[in-house]
């Protein structure tokens, strides 16, 4: 039975949590629940203390001051051995052994015998579709693939928790989906807490968003609320002079912003039944004047809602 | 709590370490090729000069003022020899081949993997045991040798060779003992194992210096020297007049430094 599954409350709970090196307060007063469910994203500014909180949670240091308890335990509680799984930034595997051998001995700490700890190792390598480098050491292996080896060593057995440390940072574009896709393909079983500067990939990815800013939590949202159906986000091929004049002048309409060159942040007012969804009256426009667009968005995109 | 099946996972992958790393079997071959040469050129040779009759008034008027006129009297010659070169070099050699318990793990970020799978404490003295099968492996490997080497000037010694054998395997197992926990202890607050190497000498040496005045200082304070793991090797070299307190000194030492390393490394950002 799953760990998750036994427990109630918050999947994670940090309460008024700290961290300082030395003079430096890089986590200041940090308090946030979160539940079990869709991806979460961990976004900031570098030196935000992104990589902090993730050391936290993971139990690698020790708070300053303040609490976390994760599935109802302490960080580093035996319990979570198995069901919190990570992909720490910049950990490298022993270059002295290879990845089977690693892998292998991960599973087999998590408690499979020896058959099954191989069989795991290389279902995991399969995962992230590197099944060929099982014999492989860590030093033949490109930087994007290491990465993606650690990646499998977080997907060992049925973890309930990853939290992925800037996981296609360094990847390339085809490999970085591949991660996206294989996060995606995996969220209906394992909450996914991600950090990243690439907004587009966390937006398509995660439902909540913790946005940390020097050290403290300065907002904590969540990307599916009802208050998003208001807003339409379209981002135009080419400028049009008269695009905010004449969206503007849709009934509905209650205030447009351009908020890039060439993107725009449509606040809708009050849905009515009876009237026609602005989504669509938007796009009829867009073909009456022909103009030409290449994206429409329902909501913020979350750099909009970030900065 | 520990776990057992954890811990002994990381004991086994610390034993593969050297038994099949490309960089342990190099170290393990260097280890027999020098103890080849000691036995062969050292041990060897030694053991027949003085047990030959031209040395013999010589060698136990040496061993006498040493000490050591009971190795002079043990069967098989060869392990009075053997003993003495063993009891200095193997706490020696375990500082340097235990140098690297948890600190290069710790720098490359490998340790982060493994403390998602086992607790601080597991990994300590998983690998704390793990180092110390390997080294007593290695001293198992020398003893026989010696049997052998024995064996070969005399067919007729080979019980009493095993018998010498299996008394000093039990006593190198625990003399090497706290000089495995005291790197553990320097590995739970140092990042390398270099850094390691430096601290054991420093403690060595500027320790021995402090605890040195502070004897002078207080006209007393020899009980000071139990901090340093081996303080009883002088006392227990003849092997004459063993009693439980000489085993006391490096099981105590051990566990206290066990303890201490296992209090820092918890609290050690890693």
């Amino acid at each position: 039975m799953s760990l998750l599954n036994s427990q109630t409350g918050p999947l994670i709970q940090v309460n008024n949590l700290s961290k300082s090196f030395g003079d430096h307060l890089a986590l200041d007063n940090v308090s946030f629940n979160i539940e079990k469910g869709q991806p979460i994203a961990l976004v900031g500014p570098n030196g935000a203390g992104k990589t902090t909180l993730f050391s936290l949670l993971c139990g690698y240091l020790l708070p300053s001051s303040g609490s976390i308890t994760i599935a109802g335990f302490k960080t580093g509680d035996a319990n979570l051995f198995g069901r919190l799984a990570a992909l720490p930034q910049d950990a490298q595997f022993d270059p002295r052994f290879s990845i089977a051998e690693q892998l292998t001995f991960y599973a087999q700490l998590q408690g499979f015998s020896r058959k099954k700890a191989i069989k795991e190792a290389q279902r995991t390598l399969e995962l992230v579709g590197l099944a060929d480098t099982f014999n492989a050491k860590p030093d033949e292996l490109s930087h994007g693939m290491r990465k993606r080896v650690a990646i499998a060593q977080a997907l060992i057995g049925s973890p309930d928790i990853v939290m992925l440390d800037e996981a296609t940072a360094g990847l390339d574009p085809i490999n970085a989906r591949e991660v996206r896709e294989l996060v995606a393909s995996l969220s209906s079983e394992i909450t996914f807490i991600l950090s990243s500067h690439d907004l587009s990939e966390l937006e398509r990815l995660c439902s909540q968003v913790l946005y940390l800013e020097k050290g403290q939590l300065q907002q904590h949202q969540n990307l599916q609320s009802e208050e998003e159906q208001r807003y339409l986000t379209i981002r135009m091929r080419q400028s049009y002079d008269d695009f905010l004049s004449l969206v503007g002048s849709i009934a509905n309409v209650q205030h447009i912003e351009q908020t890039q060159s060439n993107e725009f942040l449509i606040t809708s007012s009050a849905i009515s039944l009876e009237s026609e969804p602005l989504d669509l009256q938007i796009l009829q426009l867009c073909h009456k004047q022909q103009w030409q667009y290449s994206q429409l968005t329902n909501g913020k995109t979350l750099e909009n809602r970030l900065f | 709590m520990l776990n057992i099946h954890r811990l002994s996972i990381l004991t086994q992958f610390e034993l593969n370490r050297i038994f099949k790393t490309k960089n342990g079997l190099i170290a393990l071959t260097a280890f027999c090729a020098v103890w080849f040469v000691l036995l062969y050129y050292v041990i060897s040779s030694a053991t027949d000069i003085v047990f030959s009759d031209t040395f013999k008034v010589a060698a136990s008027t040496l061993f006498g003022s040493l000490g050591l006129s009971a190795l002079l009297k043990w069967p098989v010659a060869e392990f009075s020899i053997y003993w003495l070169v063993a009891v200095y070099s193997f706490p020696i050699f375990t500082l340097l081949v235990t140098s690297d318990q948890t600190c290069s793990d710790r720098a490359r970020g490998t340790l982060r993997f493994i403390t998602l799978r086992a607790t601080r404490s597991e990994i300590l003295l998983g690998r704390f045991l793990g180092q110390f099968l390997i080294l007593v492996s290695l001293i198992l490997l020398t003893l026989l040798a010696c049997v052998a080497l024995a064996v070969a000037r005399d067919g007729a010694l080979l019980f009493p060779a095993i018998k010498q054998a299996a008394v000093l395997f039990v006593e190198l197992s625990i003399i090497i003992l706290p000089f495995i926990a005291l790197m553990s202890f320097f590995n739970s607050i140092l990042s390398s194992a270099k850094m390691s190497i430096v601290a054991g000498i420093l403690f060595y040496t500027l320790g021995a210096l402090l605890i040195g005045f502070i004897q002078f200082q207080l006209n007393s304070g020899l009980f000071l020297n139990f901090i340093f793991p081996g303080t009883q090797i002088s006392r227990v070299v003849s092997l004459e007049t063993l009693d439980f307190y000489h085993y006391l000194i490096p099981l105590f030492q051990t566990v206290v430094l066990l303890f201490v390393a296992d209090k820092l490394l918890k609290r050690a950002s890693i």
